[in-house]
């Protein structure tokens, strides 16, 4: 490990740069990553249920779901890596960094494969019986907002805080970053998962939605953990960041 | 001139003869008359700094022993709350800036009452300097005395203060409690004479509760804050000064910080720098947290930055004492020497450029979480042989261009609720010995100031605990000229100053080696 501006960098840097390849993708690729086939109203309803479906599925193929759920994820999700992976990496030996980070980040990057498995699921159900309707994006914005509001979100955004000891011998060090990455990925599911779906419900602006929820869920791991309570969250953060008050000394 | 000289508390033998102290006192006494929601009241400073306020039980406010008659109502508006209590910044770069600009405000309230009761408008708060000649390391006679010299209650006695012993004998243990930090060069950071993170402490964003305390707030602050403290006498709870969340209720409280903010003042005029930061200077609100912001006796509020306070000439205030500190000694030469490089110690001793690695990695760690219950525990902190043997070869070939590696001990995840406890780190101690008669295999010693804070799962760091990094090069330079250091492991003891209590589940999430070096 070296000073920690410099560890910083090193693992900020290409984070980022993973990030801002997998928004390239989703930008010149739509189709085939995370903008999935609707329904026309009239040919939907006029389909029995198994067939349709069997369609949907034709349309928007499961390996091609799960590939462009994956790019959402690296795009959306990875900056809020940097401090666990720093985490991880600190409470390393220096040859089993690069072991220990995959490790994390594939437990990690799992938890939030299988929560797709149910937000892709909601999606085709909604693409199925209200395509091309804004109602179902708004039904979820508006838990959304509940969401944001709530005690419980607060507590799972400070289970995201956490980074608790890891081992650093053997196959005890393996399991301890795979269990660390088992949690870790289960408490940002549990927060996130509202503002990921969101996206995907709308017919049409889903980057630019998908873009403010990734923003959203940056700005709110900024703020430190606090004492779960209804209030509003990230905002502040937001506001702040786009008026270039840049980010804590700290993140 | 500064209008404000701030004195040692110890003039007149620390007695209500000292003016000081009584028109402290008097003070004090006039704030504490005021309510919870009084933005000048003695409460509402004491929950700035930190509160149990809605806690029920120890150590809720509303559970603690009197005097003083802690009130737990009326609260103030929830924009109120939010914008001045809890607010002290610990584990941090901001912890010496906060402070002062807390102390500037809280002497603006107390010389206004003092004021306004017939006392000297220059009045200006005292400091502890436990440090001084004589009994001066015990807590001035003033503060221990239940009643004023006019008969009426001494708002400077406190019942929940115990002491190092817990029987209410109030000192500063010399040693474990030095100034060591003072020789520091770097206010944030490390070189051979500073040790991580720095003089000042690691930087951060705005750090109510942190994780790893700076070299200043570790000792002499936490310690002093847990062993004035100290055990109560019911074996479980713990005395106003050990806690955060209670500490500033304790007048004494601002009279150790005082001694703090003295000597930062003593280390800047050394020709030590603090840092020119633009984070640290414009503080945690240029970067869209919290702001530091003080109740005024104005009725106005005070909001500042670190560069606002970064110097007592900017403040109209000085300290009656200031001293010269002794030339720093050029420890990597002393330990060249001992190394056997002496070339190379001279050639450093003489000025030769010397490079720095920056290289922190894991040399090895014990095996599941260590409990710190009764007289102490010690585990086994087994070594990875590759970077053993690497740490052993920078010792072997040691110079001004490859200085040798230095080695620290820390403990990760320090959790519990006993933050009137200090622990001595020992390495290798032989079994059955008295670890007092091995000061050469001390690590260190810290104050659990702040652990039940840093260990609640919805407290401001998650409940990861606290972290404690202790350089112990000096004990891995013996082993190695004793050609020891080829060892498959370590052995650490973990001593508590007083013995912990079982409920206090105190534990070492892990206890690991770095080296820090190319």
């Amino acid at each position: 490990m070296v000073s920690d501006a410099r560890e910083l960098a090193r693992v900020r840097n290409p984070v980022l740069l993973l990030s801002a390849l997998a928004w390239i993708l989703l930008l010149v690729e739509p189709g085939g990553m995370g903008v999935h086939a609707h329904f026309h109203a009239a040919g939907a309803g006029a389909m029995p249920l198994g067939a349709s479906f069997r369609m949907l599925l034709a349309m928007n193929p499961p390996a091609s779901l799960a590939a462009g759920w994956f790019v959402m994820l690296v795009a959306m999700m990875s900056p809020v890596l940097i401090p666990p992976i720093r985490h991880v990496r600190q409470r390393s030996f220096a040859r089993r960094r690069a072991r220990s980070v995959l490790l994390f980040v594939s437990a990690y990057g799992a938890v939030w494969m299988l929560a797709g498995c149910v937000v892709l699921a909601i999606e085709l159900a909604v693409k199925r019986f209200a395509p091309q309707s804004y109602w179902p994006a708004a039904a979820v914005l508006l838990f959304v907002l509940l969401w944001q509001f709530s005690p419980v979100k607060q507590h799972c955004l400070n289970r995201c805080h956490a980074h608790t000891e890891l081992a650093a011998f053997g196959a005890a060090a393996d399991l301890e970053a795979l269990r660390f990455g088992v949690t870790h990925g289960l408490w940002c599911a549990a927060s996130c998962w509202a503002l990921m779906l969101f996206p995907m419900l709308l017919p049409r602006g889903h980057f630019v939605a998908m873009v403010a929820a990734a923003f959203l869920i940056f700005a709110e791991r900024l703020e430190r953990p606090m004492s779960p309570a209804w209030r509003w969250r990230g905002l502040g953060s937001v506001k702040r960041i786009l008026t270039a008050r840049l980010i804590p000394a700290d993140l | 001139m500064a209008t404000f000289t701030r004195s040692n508390a110890w003039n007149n033998g620390g007695t209500f003869t000292n003016t000081d102290l009584l028109w402290y006192a008097k003070g004090v006494g006039v704030m504490q008359g005021r309510k919870l929601d009084d933005l000048s009241s003695w409460w509402f400073f004491a929950a700035m700094h930190g509160e149990y306020i809605k806690e029920s039980g120890f150590p809720g406010w509303g559970a603690l022993p009197s005097p003083p008659s802690t009130p737990t109502t009326p609260h103030p508006s929830t924009s109120v709350w939010n914008k001045y209590w809890d607010q002290c910044q610990h584990q941090s770069w901001y912890f010496v800036p906060w402070h002062r600009g807390y102390l500037l405000a809280l002497e603006a309230q107390v010389r206004a009452a003092v004021v306004s009761l017939g006392g000297p408008s220059t009045w200006a708060l005292p400091y502890w300097d436990y440090f001084g000649p004589g009994t001066e390391s015990q807590i001035p006679p003033a503060f221990t005395q239940t009643k004023l010299p006019d008969g009426s209650p001494n708002p400077l006695f406190v019942k929940a203060r115990y002491g190092p012993k817990g029987d209410g004998h109030i000192s500063v243990p010399m040693p474990p409690v030095n100034q060591k930090c003072m020789s520091n060069d770097l206010y944030t950071g490390t070189d051979h004479n500073t040790p991580p993170p720095g003089f000042g402490g690691p930087k951060t964003g705005f750090s109510h509760s942190g994780r790893q305390s700076g070299n200043l707030e570790n000792n002499p602050h936490n310690l002093v804050h847990s062993f004035v403290g100290g055990n109560a006498p019911d074996g479980e709870t713990y005395g106003l000064m050990s806690d955060p969340g209670l500490a500033a209720l304790d007048p004494i409280f601002y009279l150790h910080h005082c001694n703090i903010d003295r000597m930062w003042a003593v280390w800047n005029s050394n020709g030590k720098s603090n840092p020119t930061d633009s984070a640290w200077l414009k503080g945690p609100a240029a970067h869209g947290q919290r702001e530091f912001v003080m109740p005024l006796p104005t009725n106005k509020s005070w909001v500042y930055t670190p560069d606002q306070v970064d110097s007592l000439s900017k403040l109209d205030y000085t300290y009656d004492s200031l001293p010269k500190l002794a030339p720093a000694v050029n420890l990597l030469s002393q330990r060249l020497t001992h190394l056997g490089a002496t070339a190379a110690a001279a050639r450093v001793a003489g000025g030769a450029a010397v490079s720095q690695g920056e290289n922190s990695e894991l040399v090895g760690a014990n095996e599941g979480a260590l409990p710190i219950k009764g007289k102490g525990a010690s585990t086994t902190v087994k070594l990875a042989p590759d970077v053993r043997r690497k740490v052993s070869a920078s010792l072997t070939a040691a110079s001004e261009s490859a200085p040798p590696d230095r080695v620290f001990l820390h403990l990760e995840n320090v959790r519990g609720t006993h933050d009137a406890a200090a622990l001595s780190v020992y390495v290798n101690l032989p079994p059955g010995a008295n670890p007092a008669d091995h000061p050469e295999l001390l690590a260190g010693t810290v104050g659990l100031f702040g652990l039940r804070r840093a260990s609640r799962k919805e407290g401001e760091h998650a409940g990861d605990g606290l972290d404690f990094s202790l350089e112990v090069t000096p004990i891995i330079d013996a082993l190695h000229m004793k050609h020891a250091l080829d060892t498959d492991s370590l052995q650490v003891s973990v001593v508590p100053y007083q013995p912990i209590p079982d409920k206090a589940e105190v534990t070492v999430g892990r206890v690991s080696v770095y080296r820090l070096g190319r």
